[in-house]
């Protein structure tokens, strides 16, 4: 088959922003000052088609002359120093490929068989070294899991085959430096060159008999350690289950037991009997969900059984929300990794009750510093930088093109997670009431599969170059983060959403890890399924049974459906471009039944799948560390540590990155993440009125403060929640009506660890009660541990993510954070002992961690929520804002960035003047009020202090003891706070 | 009778909602119609007042944005766009939608079929999703009848909204007044400035029309604010009216009128 490549490029005249943001990551991130210049071209492979078709394509939709050029089979970058293609590794899935047959078909032609697009690099300068192009691919251009470098066949450029054009002789200029550094780990002649076909072909592996019944304990171990993840007492009672049936396992029995069984998808730390300091205590989730359960709020109508938790809206309506994390992907391919966590997220929200409709995106990331010096990452992980811009990247391409408003994160640095970063996504939707509960299929009930095929993707260990592939075998990273397609899981959505308002739905579920097996086993564990995997549309052929039953393919949902419905469910999603595929029906018979072809694969009853496996029993005890308590002296230059606060990672505006996102979709954001008379000025909950229309509204928000763990994990978690809430209430939430969500996120909890975890569920058990809000979803990850060469162990700093949201029956009853006018109080609220210095960003800047944390009382901080969340409700708040990293320091001159407006505060004589700026505790306020109120009249109950007032003059002065302490202007703080976002994502323009 | 509008949706539309939303709220009634159903016969443009193709990402903005769209469109609804036209039917693009119209050739030509224009990626290399300010050119327009001169607040959401077309067209469209909507900084004059200028736009474009006047495609997002809380700073302003709505009630005021 003819296999055409057509390269597109700008005419010369036409700007080239990929590749001038490029050039500045090269000579920013990676400081080569010797390239000065990169183009960037297309480059489309389509296979089938004649030479006359390929032209007809690259004229009709591949180039518009209007602005660009382009080459058959020709190169078409020809005055650069060094070219280079960046393609997709064969197997992994471009998104690009499904739209360019589906053009080429409205274009009339249809003998496209397949199809291929990536990108090609020139390179010029003083001096392009080979070394140097090496750097830019391995840090800027390829992620060798899921792209490669593809290099000309014999430094020829084009293909040769007899019936076509020879294209032996290169433009004069034109001169690929081939990388040969690269890839660090590989060998020169890893490269593939140009493929000679696309297509990808591969039979069918059978099923093969596990003899498990013969094995010893150390065979049970071997077969657990290549691929299963049990341990040996799990493999024990896998082995004594089969003997109890006098047969062997499949391989395919194996693998679904191994995934229902994996710490992913069953939570044996969290489900296991606890030993604490020699003392047994109740289970973690179960502490947390008795504690929902004893709080019981009016308003939760879905708490930790479905894909996410739900709360009653008004009029009909319901909220749910669902934070997940995708660390682990997102370390080894972050675009990739961000994209398919973003999507999970999304399908967790549609496969709740019958189906939600996805109205808000959270992303939440801890990242080593992007200045991290290289040589420090440890071997085999991914530089900050990179994985920043490219994490975001994910989130933005997989958030946006769905149309769904990204509008709350924040992003944390520390060291320490320089080789396990943390990603965190979240998801919020909006559903009817009456469709809001988990959906349990009935016997007779039709399993449905709709949305993306099924290929190899993320099946732990299989490869994909075997004899049985074509003579030219085509190297598959079988392996591979896949790369999410946001179009496909839009179609997914639209379809649930039409096929559920017409009540056709009785159940929905995504497949997330572990795929099929996973979605239809949990399923159907009260029924009985039997499944016909002959049926599920597949990516390519090749694939064994139990490939397609664990593969983790994205963009797909599981339906129970009443066979009277069927018809009309296949309807939808045909007339929506979804492929969907009745792969089976749910039984009363209890049991998991897998047919291939007419060959079980799989037949295993539920109660075993379900509650065979034995309950774990862990130990723990924390042992608080000790670290150094500074004894620093009085700051010497305000100016100076003013600046270097707002300068730090946790504390600078964010604001790049909320720009890649769009947060306006669905026309609902009633208070962005930015605002303010520059638009700059940052907010602490986002604030959606999710039916147009009406003023009802969502707020959201959310918590985390991963160092005050490693001090104390039940007051660092305390804060975390106290944050979480604050955040919330500033903006007006109504502390009475929001509900909560966890997510662990910890270094592998072994003895000290466990300690910690238990300690931090027992923080949330205390902050559920003293303020009576509900945890009503919430999750796990507890792998945050790095073990590299010569014994090097990093355990990040475990994180405690806490997100909340709640309903407000008036938008107009809420406020943003910038100051409003000069003359106004500015009262702080809430109770704080400024000596509580330990973790913040002050002690952190003169090298210091300290014990002393903030210990936020529970008794008072309920009151204060209450009072400002009062105040904002009767209109007396111009502006509010809580106080977090950087203290009321960084809070005040945020406030006075959105206002272009100054202020002038006294600083208690009995207090320090460093702590009362840079104290970080949670749950106290800065809040704006007229100068005509009474402070005390709205704040009566609680601690508060009127501490200063707004001016015009654009300048932040501090008093004490009537004595100007520092008076800075607004400009070079800001400054400060604004660079190292700029720096990191600013690029060739900023503003 | 209210003006049937035509809310063209396909794979990745997105702004769908929110448009359907603004025109009912103008006093149109919308209609999502997916462009499998027109293809299929199973409904017909000429049983509508007003077209809009809304913003998103239709087809993923694979190959470039709205490309795949715009051959579908070319391939398939030739005819059928034809007759809307010649009936004076108005048509509206926003965002992708602009996109889709510019890479048909309708904008800014009017030539289904010839493209004559581009939208290309930003100049900043990345998608911007911000608020700016947009100033009405005096026209004689349906779609800002009465809004001449004026500056209004709008978002814009977009990767590739990089006005872009030869100097012979770009003077004919001036020429022809076919320039509707402007970015401007906080003089109100019309800049190449980033970011009041969110893409490098050739003039300052943001929004233009066919040398007809019944074809609008604008990358701003006016059914982004049809609610006075749209607006970012809504605290701290006295804005009274959403400043998006007045587009969608000129276009339904001239089909009830017409």
């Amino acid at each position: 088959m003819a296999l055409h490549e057509i390269r597109v490029i700008n005419h010369p005249w036409i700007p080239d922003p990929k590749g001038q943001d490029v050039l500045y990551e090269i000579q920013h991130a990676l400081g080569l000052k010797n390239i000065t210049r990169v183009t960037t071209a297309r480059v489309y492979r389509l296979e089938g088609i004649s030479e006359k078709e390929a032209h007809f394509l690259a004229q009709n939709l591949l180039a518009e002359d209007i602005y660009q050029s382009y080459c058959l089979n020709e190169p078409v970058i020809t005055n650069a120093m060094a070219v280079v293609e960046v393609a997709y590794k064969p197997g992994v899935m471009n998104p690009e490929t499904a739209s360019l047959m589906k053009a080429a078909r409205d274009l009339g032609i249809n003998n496209l068989i397949a199809c291929d697009s990536s990108w090609e690099y020139g390179f010029s300068g003083p001096c392009v070294t080979t070394a140097d192009i090496n750097l830019i691919l391995r840090r800027l251009l390829v992620n060798e899991t899921v792209e490669q470098v593809v290099t000309s066949r014999s430094s020829v450029v084009g293909r040769q085959t007899s019936e076509e054009k020879q294209t032996t002789s290169r433009p004069t200029g034109w001169k690929p430096v081939l990388p040969n550094a690269y890839p660090a780990s590989g060998r020169q002649d890893a490269y593939p060159t140009r493929p000679l076909t696309l297509v990808i072909h591969g039979s069918t592996q059978k099923t093969k008999i596990i003899p498990l019944r013969a094995m010893n304990e150390q065979q049970l171990m071997a077969l657990s350690q290549d691929k299963l993840f049990l341990d040996l007492e799990e493999m024990q009672r896998i082995k004594d289950y089969f003997i109890s049936l006098g047969r062997d396992p499949t391989d395919c029995e194996v693998e679904t037991i191994a995934q229902t069984w994996s710490e992913h998808c069953i939570h044996k730390t969290f489900k296991a009997r606890l030993i604490i300091d020699g003392r047994e205590k109740i289970p973690l989730l179960k502490r947390l969900q008795q504690a929902t359960q004893k709080i019981n709020h009016p308003l939760v109508r879905s708490a930790f059984i479905d894909n996410s938790g739900v709360f009653e809206f008004y009029q009909g309506w319901a909220i749910c929300g669902k934070v997940e994390t995708h660390n682990a992907p997102s370390a080894i391919e972050p675009y990739g990794g961000a994209m398919t966590g973003s999507g999970g997220v999304f399908r967790d929200i549609m496969g709740t009750g019958e189906g939600a409709k996805v109205i808000a995106s959270t992303d939440i990331f801890c990242f080593a510093p992007p200045d991290y010096p290289a040589e420090k990452i440890p071997d085999g992980c991914l530089h900050p930088h990179y994985l920043l811009r490219r994490v975001v990247a994910g989130v933005r391409d997989y958030g946006n093109r769905m149309g769904i408003p990204t509008n709350n994160g924040s992003v944390h640095f520390h060291p320490d997670f320089r080789a396990k970063p943390t990603v965190i996504v979240g998801a919020y939707g909006i559903l009817p009431v009456e469709r809001c509960h988990k959906g349990k299929p009935r016997p007779g009930d039709l399993a449905i599969v709709i949305g993306g095929r099924t290929g190899r993707d993320g099946i732990h260990g299989a490869t994909f170059s075997s004899g049985e592939m074509t003579a030219r075998t085509i190297e598959v990273n079988a392996s591979a983060v896949q790369i999410g397609h946001p179009i496909e899981e839009k179609r997914v959505a639209d379809a649930i959403l039409a096929a559920g308002r017409q009540g056709l739905i009785r159940a929905v579920t995504d497949c997330g890890a572990g795929g099929f097996s996973s979605a239809l086993g949990e399923m159907g564990a009260e029924t009985g399924v039997k499944i016909y995997l002959e049926r599920a549309p597949l990516k390519y052929q090749g694939l064994a049974p139990w490939e397609i039953w664990v593969s983790e393919s994205q963009e797909r949902m599981v339906l129970a459906v009443d066979p009277a419905k069927a018809d009309r469910v296949l309807a939808i999603c045909q007339a929506l471009n979804v492929e969907a595929i009745i792969m089976g029906e749910f039984t009363g018979d209890r049991r998991l039944l897998v047919s291939y072809h007419g060959e079980v694969v799989c037949s295993l009853e539920m109660d075993f799948l379900h509650h065979g496996w034995p309950q774990k029993i862990k130990r723990g005890a924390w042992r608080a560390p000790i670290f150094e308590e500074p004894d620093l002296p009085p700051p010497a230059k305000w100016e100076e540590i003013y600046q270097q606060v707002m300068n730090h990672g946790n504390v600078c505006s964010k604001e790049p990155i909320i720009r890649m996102y769009d947060h306006g979709v669905q026309g609902t954001c009633a208070l962005p993440p930015f605002s303010g008379a520059n638009s700059d000025a940052p907010n602490d909950a986002v604030i959606l009125t999710p039916l147009l229309g009406q003023r009802w509204a969502v707020v959201i928000s959310h918590g985390l403060n991963p160092v005050l763990n490693r001090i104390n994990p039940y007051y660092g978690s305390i804060w975390a929640m106290a944050e979480a809430v604050a955040n919330a209430v500033a903006v007006g939430a109504n502390p009475q009506e929001l509900m909560l969500i966890d997510n662990f996120i910890w270094p592998v909890p072994e003895e000290n660890f466990l300690g910690a975890l238990d300690l931090a569920v027992d923080a949330c058990v205390d902050f559920a009660q003293a303020t009576g809000m509900p945890f009503i979803s919430g999750k796990d990850s507890l792998s945050s541990t790095y073990r590299g060469k010569n014994n090097l162990v990093i355990h990040i700093p475990p994180v405690l993510c806490i997100s909340a949201f709640g309903r407000l029956p008036d938008v107009a009853k809420t406020v943003s954070a910038d100051f409003k006018k000069e003359h106004s109080q500015i009262v702080l609220v809430g109770c704080r002992n400024p000596i509580e210095m330990a973790g913040s960003v002050y002690y952190d800047l003169a090298g210091y961690i300290g014990n002393n944390l903030p210990k936020i009382d529970l008794t008072i901080l309920p009151k204060v929520y209450q009072a400002i969340h009062q105040a904002i409700a009767n209109s007396k708040v111009l502006a509010c804002h809580d106080i977090s990293e950087g203290g009321l320091a960084a809070a005040l001159a945020e406030m006075c960035f959105g206002g272009n407006l100054g202020a002038v505060i006294n600083i208690p004589a009995e207090e320090k003047a460093e702590n009362f700026m840079f104290n970080e505790t949670a749950g106290c306020f800065l809040v704006e009020l007229d100068q005509k109120i009474n402070p005390s009249s709205l704040f009566a109950d609680v601690p508060h202090k009127t501490i200063g007032h707004t001016v015009s003059q654009e300048e932040i002065a501090a008093y004490r003891q009537e004595k100007l302490l520092f008076a800075l202007p607004l400009a070079p703080l800001k400054k400060a706070w604004q660079r190292p976002m700029k720096e990191v994502f600013g690029g060739s323009i900023t503003a | 009778m209210p003006p049937k509008v035509c809310i063209l949706r396909t794979d990745g539309t997105n702004c769908d909602l929110e448009t359907f939303y603004a025109f009912n709220k103008a006093g149109g009634e919308s209609e999502l119609v997916h462009i499998n159903q027109l293809r299929q016969g199973e409904v017909k443009l000429a049983a509508y007042h007003i077209l809009v193709i809304p913003g998103g990402f239709s087809y993923g903005d694979d190959i470039s944005a709205g490309k795949v769209l715009a051959v579908e469109l070319i391939s398939f609804l030739k005819e059928q766009l034809a007759e809307f036209l010649q009936a004076q039917k108005p048509i509206l693009g926003i965002c992708n939608g602009f996109q889709v119209l510019v890479r048909t050739g309708l904008l800014p030509a009017g030539k289904l079929g010839s493209v004559s224009a581009a939208l290309t990626a930003n100049e900043s290399g990345r998608f911007e999703c911000r608020w700016i300010k947009l100033k009405i050119e005096k026209n004689n327009y349906i779609f800002t009848r009465g809004l001449d001169n004026k500056v209004i607040y709008l978002p814009v959401a977009h990767g590739e909204g990089n006005f872009y077309t030869d100097l012979v067209a770009l003077n004919n469209i001036e020429a022809n007044g076919q320039v509707i909507f402007r970015y401007v900084d906080k003089n109100d004059r019309p800049t190449q400035t980033y970011p009041d200028n969110p893409n490098g736009s050739l003039n300052a474009i943001a929004g233009l029309c066919d040398p007809s006047g019944y074809i609008l495609g604008l990358m701003p997002h006016p059914e982004r604010f049809t609610e006075i809380f749209h607006y970012p700073n809504w605290r701290r302003s006295n804005l009274r009216e959403p400043q998006g709505l007045a587009i969608f009630r000129n276009v339904v005021h001239y089909v009830k009128n017409s």
